[in-house]
């Protein structure tokens, strides 16, 4: 019973320690998921793709528009950079959105909004 | 929409690349199962796709991967049943307090340390749409969790199933199994109840409710299919398909509560009868299609979510070498500590503690669960692939290093001659 209690006991105390020191960590904000894109009203080209997914390990963003081009990207503070894209982050986890501007090979440089879509059960 | 022709394609190509590295493997002493994991591997980015990434599109397009996940879920869901029937609680009996001991220590030890590296990697590897506690927890489970059927697998091929040492290894999985799927069900109830706005207490109700229907319903009706076996010597077929809805009633209603199918499915096989006989009869209609056919999809389909080395620039090597030394360390060395306390050598502790630290495709089911429900993001799943990969791998060269087939022999011998 001894033995129980120091060996296992003692350790589970200690990741309750952990636990709770864990809650102090801040991770970088989340942008992983299906995002939908709305290109601003000014702009009349047709082929800004009308989602994108993002795929998120900490900082580190894999942006994958609908299209096919993919970018690696950086999330820092409650900004999103990539190659040819850059957004401000804002809202909450459950209805975060982007608002920025990307550069499109057909359409050149466009302000967009994007709002990221809820997750679907058994994803 | 499905183009049958790809299915069929991607189906074939899968099951040559599986047995083939699983043959090569075999021939280095490597149990096949763990070639078939390493061939999931190469089919997907990771090798692949990084030398052929126009064959790699061609082959395994984003688009057709979810009828790949479909049939590689159903074979999980048979698979987990498979392992739960090879579940037998009559095993830790004799061993007391000891295996209690031990298996507990060898999950505790490995799980406090990665709540540990949870503290470092969080920050690096996660977001804030994850609790810590969630995280950690994960971390935790998944460094300290025990692939039974590979062990068992190993133990069997290496003819240590009745030694002292396989038998106490196969008690201290089970235990370390069943813990390790418990605290699991948890951390997904914990997510999932943060994403679905459904309320805790439905679940958590419902799923205390569940398992006493299993445990004091369903279970005195099982029996039947046992009666049924011994008059006719086997299992009509009609009866094996009463067997089968069961199975997948039972992993519906954990999926329908929130926790995840292979609760249920795992559960379902845990509380079937054990008589060997019927058991084994079992598992013979059961593993053949589940282990040639649809676990190999399952590997492959890990493999494809798998790209080793992306996602944190070089400091993703750094984690990874963190991950595995923090996993062998608390695993092997958790194990080993807890096996010498309960009165066995050191190399006997030693060898337990190897053969414990085997996680195998176990660790492979966590982990997708893990990313499906984005408790990991997917450099860290890449990076706890990694270390499942290695830490299964080392198996057998270190037990052979460390317990040679000789001096098991020789004991095995002894143990004989003080008997006769």
């Amino acid at each position: 019973m001894a033995a129980y209690l120091v060996l296992v006991g003692a350790p589970v105390l200690g990741l309750l320690g952990i636990l709770e020191a864990g809650r102090a960590i801040a991770a970088p904000v989340s942008v992983g998921g299906e995002w939908k894109i709305e290109p601003d009203s000014a702009v009349s080209c047709a082929d800004v793709p009308a989602g994108m997914s993002i795929s998120q390990s900490g900082a580190y963003a894999l942006i994958t528009l609908k299209d096919g081009e993919t970018m690696d990207g950086a999330v820092s503070g409650a900004t999103l950079s990539g190659k040819s894209l850059q957004a401000s982050i804002a809202g909450n986890a459950a209805g975060r959105t982007l608002q920025g501007t990307m550069r499109l090979n057909r359409c050149g440089l466009i302000a967009f909004r994007a709002a990221r879509q809820p997750r679907k059960q058994g994803e | 929409m499905l183009n049958l022709f790809q299915l069929v394609l991607q189906i074939a190509v899968i099951l040559v690349a599986a047995r083939l590295v699983g043959f090569l493997f075999q021939k280095i002493n490597q149990p096949q199962v763990v070639g078939e994991m390493v061939a999931g591997i190469l089919l997907g980015p990771s090798l692949l796709g990084w030398l052929a990434p126009h064959v790699s599109a061609a082959l395994f397009p984003p688009s057709s991967l979810s009828y790949l996940n479909a049939l590689s879920q159903v074979g999980l869901v048979v698979f987990m049943f498979v392992v739960g029937l090879a579940l037998n609680p009559s095993e830790l009996r004799g061993y007391g307090h000891a295996a209690v001991l031990t298996s507990h220590v060898s999950i505790v030890a490995p799980f406090c340390l990665g709540g540990l590296t949870a503290l470092y990697l969080y920050p690096r590897l996660s977001d804030d749409g994850v609790s810590f506690t969630g995280f950690a927890l994960f971390m935790g489970s998944a460094m300290s969790i025990t692939a039974f059927p590979v062990l068992a697998r190993i133990l069997s091929e290496r003819g240590m199933v009745r030694s002292r040492i396989g038998t106490m290894a196969i008690a201290c999985a089970a235990v370390d199994d069943v813990t390790g799927w418990c605290i699991l069900a948890y951390i997904v109830v914990l997510v999932r109840v943060t994403h679905s706005g459904r309320p805790a207490w439905v679940t958590i109700a419902g799923s205390i409710a569940y398992v006493a229907i299993m445990l004091f319903v369903v279970r005195r009706f099982l029996p039947a299919f046992e009666g049924a076996f011994r008059k006719a010597d086997s299992l009509s077929d009609n009866l094996v398909a009463v067997v089968v809805v069961l199975v997948l009633v039972s992993a519906l209603a954990t999926e329908w509560l929130g926790i995840h199918l292979l609760f249920g499915a795992f559960l379902m096989g845990a509380i079937m009868p054990k008589t060997p006989e019927f058991t084994r009869y079992l598992l013979h209609k059961f593993e053949s299609v589940t282990v040639v056919l649809l676990l190999p999809l399952f590997f492959a389909f890990t493999g494809l979510r798998t790209r080793i080395g992306v996602g944190g620039g070089r400091s993703i090597w750094l984690y990874s070498a963190i991950v595995i030394v923090v996993a062998i360390t608390g695993k092997l060395g958790g194990s080993m500590f807890a096996g010498r306390l309960a009165g066995t050598s050191w190399r006997e502790a030693a060898a337990l503690g190897i053969l414990m630290n085997t996680r195998g495709l176990m660790e492979l089911v966590i982990l997708n669960i893990g990313l499906d429900i984005g408790v990991i993001s997917p450099a860290m799943f890449s990076i706890m692939v990694l270390m499942a990969l290695v830490t299964t791998f080392m198996t057998t060269p270190l037990l052979e290093w460390v317990y040679p087939k000789r001096l098991q022999m020789q004991q095995a011998g002894e143990t004989h001659q003080q008997v006769a």
